[in-house]
């Protein structure tokens, strides 16, 4: 009926696609497991990525030396991110402050208006598409698109990266200590205000990355972030919120099962099999498949 | 529910300051206050559900959609009445946030924002790829209420329809129902245990808002003509959100104020195209920093002083 092989190709697509989600959704879970806070905007720093991977790719860099755009646009969007954690979100730790949630939802879900009118009005509401990163290219016997094999390969090392600062070093000690525990850290000496500020920094970089990575496959518009947070949060969902094994298997369930969903059922229902999923896992475990149990006050 | 003289006559009152109004504007305007009266009520509605009772949804544009789809593809199919359609459109709404109120009983606060942003996405997915029924992206046209195109006629439909509707939810949230929301917000464990049937009246609250945003969408499907998924897209939820926080949310008046406001504004504003936005969201950011109450705190801060100082430079002591 279906041949393996071409089984295999959709199952190595959908494996693909699903470690670039889960790039998105660490940065969601990251921030929450820190902050206790949903980052609505996150989609918004994914455009930016892109944007400043196009603008950096084609005005400044060259087509050849696109490598050397991705780690830019992150520093960038880190930055950004710390400036923005500084003044909007930091409120919400000190003092009193009554509905964090609320707070949290009402200022990202500005924010995510806020950037992407501000691209339509600072670039217009065009597509634009930089240069190829490389040609097409094979896994094994199996063909790939080069730009997939990029951003598969960059995820992979920023992933890296990643869990080597949050294991090896002593802010990524920091950083898990406050997600255990806000208080504890602070008797040992952390400012967890900084500690936040650093965790938003990271969490809307590698949006940033995921961004710049997918800018020749899904293109550069200003919201092109709508569907990068669906994937995200799709993805928090069923892994569960602050868990990163987490977001790194349900990212490659939703992959397989979006690619694996076209090939068997129907192509035109991609987005539905991700939602269906998450429907789901939601009716039968609310907290997702890694996700801690809250409790209650 | 009974209806005391005196509140008729109040909202009679209303009625007939607000009714002459269309005389002296032109067609455009008029249109435009149609459509903040829709506003108006899916904000007030929104803030039943976010203000009063603390459940965060994320998905009340989807159930406009969904009134809004629901009667116009009854009427189309069936050739029933619009005047039956539309509340059948706002009971399928009531009917799906039964079920979702249901689905988000256990969630926390993040959970529920992300469930039913989930749900409201997948709605609009499904409204897109099942083209059969509803046309997908190409819009499904939609036979309009009156036979007259002028907005000038359907002032006075959304004019009834949006007091008619805010009456109904001054009503509840004076009633004991309203305390039940405002304890379930402040603290669910507290009311569960002295007494209050969370369980039942967050339903309750979802049935109900769910059912007026439905109500409100059929009513805009059948002005407007047009119904696409473009109206479930999440910019529609965060242009509620923006107006509920600026009129004030958790206030009655909030809402209504901030309704008008936007849309008048975002009206005034037009040729400036999408610095509007940019320039609300702005605004929504600094207010959520400086005064969390929106234009009606603002008010509430604002009105005492000037009163003071106005006792200061008359009778009162120096």
């Amino acid at each position: 009926m279906i041949d393996s092989l071409l089984l295999s190709q959709y199952l190595i697509a959908g494996i693909v696609i699903g470690i670039m989600y889960a790039l998105m959704a660490i940065g969601i879970t990251f921030i929450y497991s820190i902050m206790k806070m949903i980052n609505w905007s996150m989609g918004e720093f994914y455009m930016m990525g892109s944007y400043l991977q196009y603008f950096l790719v084609v005005y400044f860099l060259g087509a050849n030396l696109w490598f050397l755009g991705i780690p830019l646009s992150m520093a960038v969007v880190f930055v950004a991110g710390m400036i923005i954690q500084r003044y909007l979100l930091r409120p919400m730790f000190v003092g009193e402050m009554e509905r964090k949630d609320e707070y949290a939802t009402v200022v990202t879900v500005s924010l995510m208006v806020f950037f992407r009118n501000l691209a339509v009005v600072l670039a217009g509401p065009n597509q634009f598409a930089p240069p190829d990163y490389a040609g097409p290219t094979h896994i094994g016997p199996l063909p790939v698109s080069g730009n997939r094999f990029v951003a598969l390969i960059g995820t992979l090392v920023i992933l890296g990266l990643f869990y080597l600062i949050v294991k090896k070093t002593w802010v990524g000690k920091a950083l898990r200590g406050s997600a255990q525990n806000r208080v504890g850290i602070q008797t040992a000496g952390v400012n967890v205000l900084r500690v936040d500020q650093i965790a938003f920094g990271i969490g809307v970089s590698l949006a940033a990355a995921a961004g710049a990575l997918l800018a020749p496959i899904f293109l550069v518009w200003p919201e092109n972030g709508a569907i990068a947070t669906m994937k995200g949060f799709e993805i928090i969902v069923i892994g569960g919120l602050g868990s990163i094994p987490g977001s790194l298997l349900a990212g490659l369930l939703l992959g397989i099962v979006e690619s694996l969903g076209s090939i068997l059922i129907s192509p035109s229902f991609r987005d539905v099999y991700g939602f269906i999923l998450v429907l789901g896992i939601l009716v039968v475990r609310p907290t997702g498949l890694f996700g801690e149990r809250q409790r209650v006050a | 529910m009974t209806i005391s003289g005196k509140h008729l006559a109040i909202l009679a009152g209303i009625y007939a300051i607000l009714a002459p109004i269309p005389l002296w504007l032109g067609e455009y305007f008029i249109h435009v206050l149609n459509i903040s009266f829709y506003y108006v009520v899916m904000a007030a509605s929104w803030n039943l559900i976010a203000g009063y009772t603390g459940q965060f949804s994320l998905a009340h544009h989807a159930f406009a959609a969904m009134g809004g789809y629901t009667s116009a593809l009854l009427v189309i199919h069936f050739n029933i009445p619009i005047l039956l359609g539309i509340p059948l459109g706002g009971l399928l709404a009531g009917a799906v946030g039964f079920f979702l109120g249901t689905l988000c009983l256990k969630m926390r606060a993040l959970y529920l924002g992300l469930a039913t942003w989930a749900f409201a996405e997948s709605f609009r997915i499904t409204l897109s790829m099942g083209y059969k029924l509803t046309r997908g992206d190409l819009g499904l046209s939609t036979p309009t209420l009156l036979d007259t195109g002028q907005a000038f006629h359907y002032y006075y439909v959304f004019l009834l329809l949006a007091i008619i509707s805010l009456y109904i939810m001054y009503r509840i949230i004076c009633s004991r129902i309203g305390y039940y929301m405002r304890s379930i917000r402040d603290d669910e464990e507290a009311a569960l245990s002295m007494g209050v049937n969370t369980v039942k009246w967050k339903r309750f609250v979802f049935v109900i808002s769910s059912f007026f945003a439905g109500i409100a969408g059929a009513f805009y499907g059948h002005y407007i003509g047009l119904l696409s998924p473009v109206s479930v897209d999440f910019n529609e939820m965060a242009i509620l959100i923006i107006m509920v926080i600026t009129g004030g949310l958790r206030t009655f008046a909030g809402p209504i104020i901030g309704a008008v406001f936007i849309e008048l504004l975002s009206e005034v504003l037009r040729e400036y195209g999408e610095i509007r936005m940019v320039l609300f969201a702005l605004m929504v950011i600094i207010l959520m920093r400086v005064n969390r109450d929106g234009i009606v705190g603002l008010g509430r801060n604002v009105l005492p002083k000037i009163k003071t100082a106005l006792m200061r430079n008359g009778v009162g002591p120096r």
